[in-house]
């Protein structure tokens, strides 16, 4: 009980932190958005009026366009706004110290400060999604209701932490090298890509599709917009969500080994 | 309350050399060498004394600190604070103990301290009565009841510092880690954290060890001082104790009837000259000698008046950290 008070305390501080930003809060969302649907909306109108044809791998192009969007406003909660290397900078800078000798756990704080990160990406997705889709068109094969919603919270909460345990052994890597910031870029770029937040993976060839679908990426991204876009089944879905948290147990027992043996090697900067 | 034996640490760094050619080579093949930061250090702190770490930078102060506070693991040795191994984190030590760090800032930048405050009293599951009393005490004995609503990044190193200290002991703990607590303050604000560092122990009683490179800090805080010297103690006592051991001698000052040219030749026999011109002399003279000096100097020279003192603290604990102890002469 005390540590889930604590727990949301620490989200609400974070949330707290951020929203002062106002201005940064503001431009980071019209940027990001206006970007986006530009670059997604040339691309995909291109494709479709060159192949001359309705549909591209099940898709219309109101619905491709639909994925493209949610798949980025999804992403962006699951990876968790700017905190996507928090521990590896605090390793790297020596501020783990601090959070070293209160008397809770670090990974959980982290999580929670995750979370309350996520609070603006949350809101300015919500709006986003509110002005991109009407503005798209209707689809024939995507429909966002209210049961598709209500079955894509807890999508995109357990992708979100899968997300951050998957973090975590890259991340811890600071122990040894200090600087990993290829290492996330790698994590993002590889998990992306065949995650399916570039492409809905219904494009890759079957061979590909397969393995793709043994690995924990694709219940990061494609699995929470499918769910979203009402693609997925309640069958489908409870099977996902439930392999997902398998993978987060995979990831956080990975995680462990790391923690134990950096923390013996964490000099927190200087003599 | 602070129990270590022949606590030792040493450091696997890598040492590069200058230049493009080394940086390209370091990419292949890194050259470590081993540094020992604590070689072996043994003492006790009790309960209610505040205990003076001092030594050069990477003397190996902040290590031990950091070894103590449970943020790093020790190479080899024991410790135990308030029956406990500090590097194995329990979360009852922690409870117990503070750490304050006058360079690293540990509060949230972007918040009012009232926020963070709050926060440390869920992490610290500080009762809510103890805590609005804790708070209300401490923020009056250093005076910021009307910065808590001002955001941290605001607010001047001072207040910031003072914030630190309340972050630290909001949750009463039994032993406090201050690490160069004053560094970068003006004089008013060093002497405010020390002031209430003083009234915080006499309510308190805490254990405390204190890094400092104010010797003013020391002197005001400290009965008993540790020095360390390349990760080594060389010496643990008291602070007035030191000067017996480690200054062996006392500081003469004579002011002479103007116009008189005081003979150096005569002089250096006596004691080692640190000052000599028209109307004023000053010598260093070993303890033994000093009476015997005096008065050959009130025979020999026109004085107007002489004093007899001993040397700074600062000086003396200046050359015992660079290894020159005890060469008065």
């Amino acid at each position: 009980m005390r540590s889930g008070s604590f727990f949301l305390h620490m989200i609400s501080l974070e949330t707290r932190k951020l929203m002062i930003y106002r201005v940064d809060f503001w431009i980071t969302m019209l940027v990001n958005m206006v970007a986006h649907l530009v670059v997604l909306w040339a691309i995909w109108n291109a494709l479709f009026a060159e192949s001359n044809q309705q549909f591209i791998g099940g898709w219309d192009l109101q619905g491709i366009l639909a994925y493209g969007v949610m798949v980025f406003l999804t992403g962006r909660i699951v990876r968790g706004g700017d905190l996507q290397m928090i521990i590896a900078t605090e390793i790297y800078d020596g501020s783990l110290s601090r959070f070293l000798v209160y008397p809770r756990n670090y990974v959980f704080t982290k999580y929670a400060q995750q979370l309350g990160n996520v609070a603006p990406d949350l809101v300015q997705s919500l709006l986003m999604a509110m002005v991109a889709i009407p503005a798209l068109g209707l689809s024939t094969t995507a429909i966002i209701s209210p049961a598709s919603l209500a079955m894509a919270v807890p999508s995109i909460m357990v992708a979100h932490l899968l997300f951050f345990l998957m973090s975590l052994p890259p991340q811890f890597v600071a122990f040894w090298a200090d600087n990993v910031w290829s290492l996330s870029v790698l994590l993002r770029f590889v998990s992306m890509l065949l995650g399916g937040a570039l492409l809905p993976l219904s494009l890759f060839p079957e061979s590909m599709q397969q393995v793709l679908s043994w690995l924990p990426f694709v219940y990061l991204y494609q699995f929470p917009t499918l769910v979203l876009l009402g693609k997925v089944g309640v069958t489908e879905w409870a099977t996902g969500i439930g392999s997902c948290l398998l993978w987060c147990i995979v990831m956080g027992w990975l995680a462990v080994p790391f923690w134990k043996r950096g923390s013996l090697r964490y000099t927190g900067v200087g003599i | 309350m602070i129990r270590v034996r022949n606590l030792r640490k040493v450091f696997r760094v890598h040492r590069k050399k200058p230049g493009l050619t080394a940086s390209m080579k370091s990419l292949f093949r890194r050259e470590w060498i081993e540094k020992v930061a604590v070689a072996g250090a043994d003492f006790e702190v009790n309960e209610g004394e505040i205990v003076g770490l001092i030594g050069a930078n990477g003397a190996g102060k902040t290590t031990l600190v950091k070894m103590l506070s449970g943020i790093i693991h020790p190479s080899s040795g024991e410790a135990t604070v308030l029956g406990y191994v500090p590097w194995r984190r329990q979360d009852n030590f922690r409870r117990q103990v503070a750490l304050i760090m006058g360079q690293k800032a540990s509060m949230w930048w972007d918040l009012p301290g009232a926020d963070c405050f709050d926060l440390l009293r869920e992490i610290y599951q500080i009762p809510p009565k103890q805590y609005r009393e804790s708070l209300e005490r401490l923020t009056t004995m250093l005076g910021i009841q009307d910065e808590l609503n001002i955001q941290i990044r605001r607010l001047s190193l001072g207040e910031r510092m003072k914030m630190e200290l309340v972050a630290a002991l909001l949750h009463s703990p039994r032993v406090v880690y201050l690490d160069e607590p004053t560094i970068g303050l003006d004089l008013t604000a060093q002497r405010a954290v020390r002031d209430f560092l003083l009234e915080y122990r006499r309510e308190t009683a805490p254990a405390m060890l204190l890094t400092s490179h104010y010797m003013e800090d020391i002197e005001r805080l400290c009965k008993r001082i540790i020095i360390i010297r390349e990760g080594e103690i060389v010496y643990d006592g008291s602070l007035k104790r030191v000067m017996q051991e480690y200054a062996p001698y006392k500081n003469l000052q004579v002011h002479l009837r103007r116009g008189s040219d005081p003979d150096r030749q005569v002089l250096e026999k006596m004691g080692k000259i640190s000052r000599c011109d028209p109307g004023n002399i000053c010598l260093q003279v070993s303890r033994e000698k000093v009476p015997e000096v005096a008065a050959e100097i009130l025979r020999l020279f026109p004085v107007i008046d002489l004093s007899i003192g001993d040397p700074e603290i600062s000086d003396t604990i200046e050359r015992i950290m660079a290894g020159r102890s005890g060469d008065s002469e």
